[in-house]
């Protein structure tokens, strides 16, 4: 008889209620009428995220001591509540943002039901607390990722972008399991405690896998020199999906990274705190200067969220508690920029019918001035703006940076922001300061439908973004608390 | 636990390495995506070896039990990535990854 460990349902709710939720959409495939199923699949998926928002909601309040649960693979703590909420806010919104994507409709229901899926692995991995949990939730979320990506078979595009991200996901995937396999042979354990516990910090095994597990990561959280796949992908998938990737993906990938590197090798932090610093500095580079040549705005905006990860990589770099809270006050806001340019860049598509460009995009903000408008607080945000909680947002890191004692890597963040001012502020002068009928567009069905789901979604993501900066008090508490759940050595 | 038999664990390890650096290069360097994808279960297979390896030389059953895992997991990938390679084929499109170049990369 093999004793079976005692498994927390609580701890597991909000990924249970995202698979629940993913079930129930794919059954919707084939039991209800064409006509009702979108509907059906979008209001199952919205209630699975809904209720995995309110259960980690319950599990932050109720989790002040956290602990392993199901014989130690998963950790029942605030960290994991917190980046839950994140991860289920981003879903419910992109949920509302994809409901009118569609043009062929016959796989909508399986659009859904992935959607849910891939939360649910998110929602897995960010609790993750032993390599084999986090291989095997990696590996979930982004199998249904590249599903996502291709949903619309009749696109060239989102197949190719698709075949690109499983290609270079799985290479990573790889790489991230080989770094696995060297740190379980150097220490013989595979939960994070025990490998931190077991003291072959000076083993070079240890050291090789440490390497690769952080290149592993890097990969998912798409920052230099491991981001060549994301603006191929990003461009290539269907919008609101390059939404949640940029949103969700990443976040979950910056949370584990976090809770990696503090919880599994704490007495390695001379050489990642190094290795995070430098992929750090080669994000806001690479991302930046990219950036700049981009006429395309899904482009832009994926180089933007490669460098916008080296901001967020700073904080987890200084390795400490104040670097932890940067890092999750900062992905507040930043998924909600993301979701909210995505959503208005989505909207914008389907009014022309084409790719979204910096030309394409003239005369928008006079247009939709409800979209212009947030469209234009999402950019000054990402530029990190005040009365933006992108502000606070890199002010907290560069914080931590300096904390650390490395004013150099302070200079690199601001230089970087300045650059970024150019790409971000030429979007914002593309939608206010040119006419549209310079450019003799017309929209491609005459005027274009009203999408109240779409809107809410903006606005919501808009109300975030600029309330973020106001409730800086309670947010940054939040984030405190949630730190405090991982080990730190002091 | 049986005392190890056969080779040394660094003879295990050379071996997953080698595995690992074969599909790691096959994925850099090779054009079809059917030897891709194949590369990609190599490297894959290089870990799992990896896990067993010291599995056995740890006596420890954990690494063993990932490496079932992780067979399930590389089956699920590569039946995703033929879905799309078989998709691809269906819209005409030669296989050849540098010909895929819609999205210039």
């Amino acid at each position: 008889m093999i004793p079976k460990p005692h498994v927390d349902w609580f701890a597991l709710a909000p990924v249970d209620s995202l698979l629940v939720a993913a079930g129930v959409a794919l059954l919707c495939a084939v039991l209800v009428p064409r006509s009702w199923r979108k509907g059906v699949a979008a209001g199952v998926c919205g209630l699975g995220y809904a209720a995995a928002f309110g259960f980690g909601v319950a599990l932050y309040v109720k989790s002040a001591d956290g602990h392993g649960v199901v014989a130690d693979a998963f950790n029942r703590d605030r960290l994991t509540a917190l980046a839950t909420m994140i991860v289920a806010g981003t879903g419910l919104l992109v949920t509302g943002v994809a409901y009118r994507e569609r043009a062929r409709e016959d796989h909508a229901a399986e659009y859904y039901a992935l959607l849910a899926a891939s939360g649910a692995g998110m929602a897995f991995f960010v609790g993750a607390n032993n390599l084999m949990t986090l291989f095997l939730a990696l590996e979930w979320f982004s199998i249904s990722l590249y599903i996502l990506c291709a949903i619309d078979r009749d696109r060239l595009g989102g197949l190719e972008a698709a075949l690109k991200y499983l290609v270079i996901g799985g290479f990573g995937s790889a790489v991230l399991l080989f770094g696995s396999a060297l740190v379980y042979g150097a220490t013989g354990k595979l939960d994070f405690p025990g490998i931190a516990a077991a003291g072959a910090q000076d083993n070079a095994l240890l050291v090789f896998g440490l390497a690769m597990l952080i290149a592993g990561l890097a990969f998912k959280a798409s920052a230099a020199p491991f981001h060549m796949w994301t603006p191929d992908v990003y461009e290539g998938a269907p919008t609101p999906v390059t939404a949640f990737m940029a949103a969700a993906t990443k976040t979950a990938a910056l949370v584990v990274t976090l809770r990696v590197l503090v919880t599994a090798f704490p007495a390695n932090a001379h050489l990642w705190t190094v290795a995070i610093a430098v992929i750090a500095v080669c994000s806001l580079v690479v991302g930046n200067l990219a950036a700049l040549v981009q006429r395309g705005v899904k482009r832009m905006l994926a180089y933007s969220s490669i460098s916008q990860a080296g901001f967020m990589l700073i904080g987890v770099s200084a390795n400490s508690p104040l670097g932890g809270r940067a890092l999750l006050y900062y992905l507040i806001p930043y998924t909600a920029m993301s979701v909210g340019a995505f959503a208005v860049v989505a909207a914008r598509e389907r009014e022309l019918g084409v790719p979204v460009t910096f030309e394409n995009m003239a005369g928008f903000g006079w247009e939709r001035p409800l979209l212009g408008i947030s469209m234009w607080a999402f950019l000054l945000g990402f530029a990190g703006f005040p009365l933006t909680g992108g502000f606070v947002g890199k002010f907290y890191v560069f914080a931590a940076a300096y904390e650390h004692g490395w004013t150099w890597l302070v200079i690199v963040g601001v230089l970087a922001t300045l650059v970024s001012l150019y790409y971000y502020l030429g979007l914002v002068r593309a939608m206010f300061m040119r006419r549209t009928e310079d450019l003799q567009l017309a929209p491609i069905g005459g005027s274009p439908p009203r999408e109240t789901l779409l809107q809410t979604a903006v606005v919501t993501c808009l109300v975030v973004t600029v309330g973020s900066f106001f409730a800086v008090q309670p947010l940054i508490d939040l984030c405190k608390h949630a730190v405090n759940s991982l080990p730190w050595g002091v | 636990m049986i005392a190890l038999l056969g080779p040394e664990i660094s003879w295990y390890l050379a071996v997953a390495g080698f595995l690992f650096a074969t599909g790691s290069l096959g994925v850099l360097l090779r054009r079809n995506p059917l030897i891709v994808l194949l590369s990609l279960e190599i490297m894959l297979n290089g870990a799992n070896l990896a896990l067993i390896g010291f599995s056995r030389n740890l006596g420890d059953g954990g690494g063993q039990i990932f490496a079932l895992a992780v067979m399930a997991v590389a089956a699920s990938e590569v039946v995703v990535g033929l879905g799309l390679v078989v998709a691809l084929n269906r819209k005409r499109v030669t296989l050849d990854v540098d010909r895929l170049n819609t999205l210039r990369g």
